[in-house]
């Protein structure tokens, strides 16, 4: 392989692909990044069997090739390069990497590229694609509600249900429960399940900031592997075997109290709630009042700490429905309203023992269940 | 007898079973092979990983990518868990339940080798409990163990059990001299040195020292027949300082013994030792069965002791003192 291209690209390309080299591995080869000639293009790619990211970016190839080099050392040596041309030429004997830029020249000891596991390739025939921004703000809406310990693998995925012209991503823990529907550009044949992985999913937030190209999605015939082509990026993810379980057995049908209230206003009082709910659980109370014809409804939210004090945040609402007092986690009620992406939300309750649905006002594709908190001695 | 052998020698009825279940692809969820050390346990588990992923028609074919990949270790979905220090503990069994979650990368099967299991913690044995009672589809959990007595009943009951006898002499043997090209004479020595062990066998013969020390052990053995018990003690201490050797040497002198009470007998079975039938032959003339007999069981006690976490030194003293007193071989 004798290939050259610019210090700022490969810099970028490596830090784009070494947020999937594997940490600690079983597989030593899992530690290092491949790098491909591919046509004209240069490939590198990085997987931990869970999430494999490949970037392509420009460079003249005067001969094709490829190894593996281990990752810490390449993407030390290549940040620390002065900006310019960089020529890679690999003593495919020695599995050596002559690495030179400017009058600079190192050699980064590889492995073969054959013990390198495959990434698949996306099959463009069949793939599903969508708005780059809309999958993004449902990967920030979903993912942060799927379970983090691994007790029940199933939970730590997000659901993806492709059915007819639209995407449902789902992600639950256990105590709460994201759901986000998006259209497609392009509809799909047959309806399919899919369980990603949350963490793949965060990862693909994060590299999809630069893309304007609808992203298109596949996944391979054995139902093993997502593939999201970006483009001169593709994600690849392994899924999760097994059944979601039925989300929307959990979502209330019907509620008592329907609150709607400033996104805003409820986060900072959130907030506040938040610096003395830390001490105590992460508990808040909440106190909805439906207003008369006078006064508006209130929404009370407060929190008491033994050690540090307590508070209560006041706000105006417009309730319908009879009063309740209901007690949340203070963090999934901030992870929520963080993300919520409008100007009002609302809290929809029927009982301090019952799940509260929190929707955002004028955007009906969004859906966050969250079970309450016990408070006892009422 | 499989229509394309697998490359593992001997165990031709656990051969069968696992090429059929591998053929139709329809493998157990769950397999545990026990039989002694160095018999091919691991051999045969990773022989199964790689007919379940192979490409080729004839599984497994040992050339392609995915053969190569997992006799080298490093197949991506073929894991080999073996103890992380002396335990296999808790945190191996959780990294392992979040892979398999996962779809296999690039074959049909997840395989899972535990190797040795009995050393896992008990922690790690119950966390097992629950992968084991239902894996995905496709996943492939291989227990290995050399005595299934030695983990929870838990664990044995949801496996298929798959137990290892050792291999004749013969078919170690031949294994040698064919699949090694080790010379006939060395061969048979070390075919019957190795009591089955084809992997002991291979072992010894490229690493000299094992068959060094083993001499030297028998000939200190000889020394310590007519030596007092002075000089009995001091070997004890010297022999135990290095863990495992005691083990060795007890195992060695029992074969040993047990030339020895076939030759006093008169019987024509096939020694052990049979580079040293000369040496026994002249021990068992100071002998009669029932001395020599008396001290193979001594050491046999001496081995159960151990494993059970007795003194070493202790044990070896007694063992020692059990030995006859023969001043004059």
């Amino acid at each position: 392989m004798r290939v050259s291209c610019l210090q700022e690209n490969l810099a970028k390309g490596l830090s784009i692909v070494s947020r999937a080299v594997a940490a600690r591995s079983t597989l030593p080869v899992l530690g290092n990044i491949l790098i491909e000639t591919d046509q004209s293009r240069l490939k590198l790619a990085a997987t931990n069997l869970e999430i494999g990211i490949s970037c392509w970016i420009g460079a003249r190839v005067d001969e094709d090739g490829g190894t593996t080099v281990p990752a810490r050392t390449f993407v030390d040596l290549i940040n620390a390069l002065p900006q310019g041309q960089v020529d890679m030429d690999l003593a495919v004997k020695t599995q050596t990497l002559s690495v030179r830029c400017g009058r600079f020249a190192n050699n980064v000891k590889g492995v073969d590229k054959e013990e390198f596991p495959i990434i698949p390739k996306p099959d463009e025939h069949n793939a599903i694609h969508i708005a780059p921004d809309a999958l993004r703000q449902m990967i920030d809406q979903v993912v942060f509600a799927a379970a983090a310990d691994e007790s029940r693998p199933i939970l730590t995925g997000v659901l993806a249900k492709f059915s007819g012209k639209t995407l449902t991503l789902a992600a639950a823990d256990g105590f709460r429960l994201s759901v986000r529907t998006t259209a497609l550009e392009d509809g799909v044949d047959e309806p399919l399940e899919v369980i990603i992985p949350a963490r793949a999913l965060a990862e693909l937030g994060r590299i999809s900031g630069d893309q304007v190209d609808p992203i298109s999605i596949t996944v391979t015939p054995q139902r093993s592997q997502i593939l999201f082509h970006l483009t001169n990026i593709d994600l690849v993810s392994q899924l999760i075997d097994g059944k979601f379980p039925d989300y929307t057995a959990i979502i209330p049908k019907a509620t008592t109290t329907k609150t709607i209230v400033d996104t805003g206003l409820l986060l900072k009082a959130c907030k506040a709630a938040n610096v003395f709910a830390r001490e105590a659980a992460n508990i808040v109370r909440v106190n909805i009042v439906p207003g008369d014809e006078l006064t508006p409804g209130h929404i009370t939210i407060g929190a008491t700490s033994a050690e540090t004090g307590d508070n209560a945040g006041d706000l105006d609402a417009s309730v319908t429905g009879t009063p309740i007092e209901i007690a949340f986690n203070v963090k999934y009620l901030i992870d929520v309203l963080n993300v919520a992406g409008a100007n009002q939300v609302s809290l929809e309750t029927s009982h301090p023992s019952a799940p509260g649905i929190l929707r955002a006002i004028g955007d009906d594709a969004f859906t966050h269940v969250i079970m309450p908190m016990h408070i006892g001695g009422r | 007898m499989t229509s394309h052998p697998w490359p593992v020698i001997g165990h031709a009825w656990a051969v069968l079973n696992l090429d059929q279940a591998a053929t139709e692809y329809r493998p157990a969820h769950a397999y545990l092979i026990s039989g002694p050390a160095h018999i091919g346990k691991t051999t045969l588990a990773r022989t199964l990983a790689m007919a379940l992923n192979c490409e080729a028609d004839a599984r497994p074919c040992g050339q392609c990518r995915s053969c190569k990949l997992i006799a080298s270790g490093k197949h991506p979905d073929v894991q080999l868990i073996e103890p992380d220090g002396a335990h296999l503990k808790i945190d191996q069994v959780r990294a392992l339940q979040h892979d398999l979650a996962l779809s296999p990368n690039e074959g049909r099967f997840r395989v899972a080798i535990f190797n040795p299991f009995e050393v896992a913690t008990t922690e790690a044995q119950n966390a097992l409990l629950k992968t084991l009672e239902e894996p995905p589809d496709y996943a492939v959990l291989m227990v290995v163990t050399a005595d299934p007595e030695l983990l929870l009943p838990t664990i044995v009951s949801r496996c298929q059990l798959i137990a290892l006898r050792p291999l004749t002499i013969t078919q170690v043997r031949q294994a040698l001299t064919t699949t090694w090209r080790i010379e006939n004479d060395r061969a048979n020595l070390l075919a019957h040195l190795s009591g089955g062990r084809l992997g002991w066998a291979v072992t010894a013969a490229s690493d000299n020292s094992i068959l060094d020390t083993r001499a030297r052990r028998l000939d200190d053995l000889i020394v310590l027949l007519k030596s007092n018990r002075g000089a009995r003690f001091a070997y004890a201490e010297a022999i135990t300082r290095k863990e495992d050797h005691a083990r060795d040497a007890i195992d060695l002198w029992r074969t040993w013994w047990r030339d020895v009470m076939l030759a006093a007998s008169g019987s024509n079975a096939e020694l052990v030792n049979v580079d040293r039938a000369a040496q026994i032959q002249s021990l068992a003339t100071h002998l009669d069965v029932g001395q020599a007999s008396a001290a193979a069981e001594a050491c046999g006690r001496a081995l159960w002791q151990i494993d059970r976490n007795a003194v070493p030194r202790l044990v070896v003293e007694v063992l020692l003192l059990d030995f006859p007193h023969l001043a004059s071989i």
